[in-house]
């Protein structure tokens, strides 16, 4: 029966303003309701939002990647014909750059008139200057490919040979201005007679 | 009253503070002596009754008791946790020990005007009666919160005694008592 023991203590008058505090700290809680409501909403609706959208992308992430799959088959079948053609020579060629040993690999196609290029291990260039490589021919010095290599990895390229008239004597690379030159003009990384 | 506040009707909870406030309040500030920690006491009590009240079990017992329980609680969490913090268990134990006899002091007629006050006249009055050993004990467990053991060494009186006398304050009050309901409506 101690229940009611409380109620033996004499009663106190409450401040006037404590009415309204305690009644707007009982009733805050209730009154946020709505307020959770639309938040939620707002994150289920969000959800929603993100999911359609992440599956729309998805979509299209899967079909970049099959069209690039087929690229890349259809690049091998082509690098596969050129490397194993019985009109294609291989040349390797070592090189040396900024204290590092690399290779230029040339994979020269002489019944198209192409060459395969395949450098390796060459030390990235300053940011003022880039390799350019250079067809050797009867007729001096052609302007074969410009490589700036900012980064530490290989370079593969595809070269379609001088015009007709002109005979590939052999290649060369050397170190160049940034936009390339027009003739050999720094020093020769290599230089190679076919 | 219970069934308009379980059906969330705001208007219900303002007239169970008008009500219950001053009860509340005359409670906690019985056991924490300091105004503003009363009515933070009552703040907690009126959020936490209109957040559960749905658990209230009418087959179980009146409202008011309910809401007392809970005030008185709160206020002696208050009251160890301020005990705990500033260590001055020994300063309260004296203050409470000189006031024990204020919670039977008869009130000043004017507080006759708050609702419930023939309620509080019975309950004081059951009170009252109480021999002072009785009473004793049934305040220093009530008011402050202290076990068997604790009132045992406060009263330097053994376990049994303190046992006896409490379960004897317990059916005298009960015997006093088992009529009262509710005043509210």
């Amino acid at each position: 029966m101690t229940d009611w023991l409380g109620m033996s203590v004499p009663p106190r008058t409450p401040r006037p303003d404590l009415k309204g505090r305690v009644l707007a700290r009982a009733l805050a809680r209730r009154r946020r309701w709505p307020l959770a409501l639309a938040a939620a909403l707002v994150v289920v609706a969000g959800g929603v939002g993100s999911a359609w959208w992440a599956y729309g992308r998805i979509d299209a992430l899967g079909a970049e990647r099959d069209r690039l799959a087929a690229r890349v088959a259809a690049l091998e079948d082509t690098v596969s014909s050129f490397i194993h053609d019985p009109a294609t020579r291989l040349i390797q060629v070592p090189v040396s750059t900024g204290g590092r040993v690399g290779t230029v690999t040339i994979f020269a196609d002489s019944a198209r008139h192409r060459w395969l290029v395949r450098c390796d291990g060459l030390a990235p260039n300053a940011r003022d200057q880039a390799y350019q490589l250079w067809f050797v021919t009867d007729k001096g010095m052609q302007p074969a490919a410009l490589m700036a290599m900012d980064r530490d990895q290989p370079m593969v390229m595809g070269l379609p040979l001088p015009q007709a008239g002109e005979r590939v004597m052999g290649a060369a690379m050397s170190i160049e201005p940034r936009a390339g030159s027009t003739s050999p003009s720094g020093p020769l990384v290599f230089h190679l007679d076919l | 009253m219970v069934r308009r506040l379980k059906a969330r009707h705001e208007h219900a909870l303002q007239e169970l503070y008008d009500a219950l406030a001053p009860w509340v309040l005359g409670l906690a500030y019985r056991i924490l002596h300091d105004e503003d920690a009363a009515e933070e006491v009552v703040g907690d009590v009126f959020v936490k009754v209109w957040r559960h009240v749905h658990k209230h079990d009418p087959s179980r017992g009146p409202l008011v008791p309910w809401i007392l329980s809970i005030a008185r609680n709160r206020a002696l969490d208050e009251l160890r946790r301020r005990q705990r913090w500033w260590r001055k268990a020994d300063r309260w134990g004296r203050a409470q020990g000189a006031g024990a006899g204020e919670e039977v002091a008869t009130p000043g007629p004017h507080e006759a005007a708050v609702p419930g006050w023939p309620l509080h006249r019975e309950v004081h009055a059951a009170l009252a009666t109480l021999p002072d050993d009785l009473r004793r004990v049934v305040t220093l467990a009530y008011f402050e919160g202290l076990s068997h053991s604790q009132i045992a060494r406060r009263l330097q009186q053994p376990l049994g005694t303190v046992k006896t006398r409490l379960r004897a304050a317990h059916h005298k009050l009960a015997d006093q008592l088992a009529h009262l309901k509710d005043w509210l409506e």
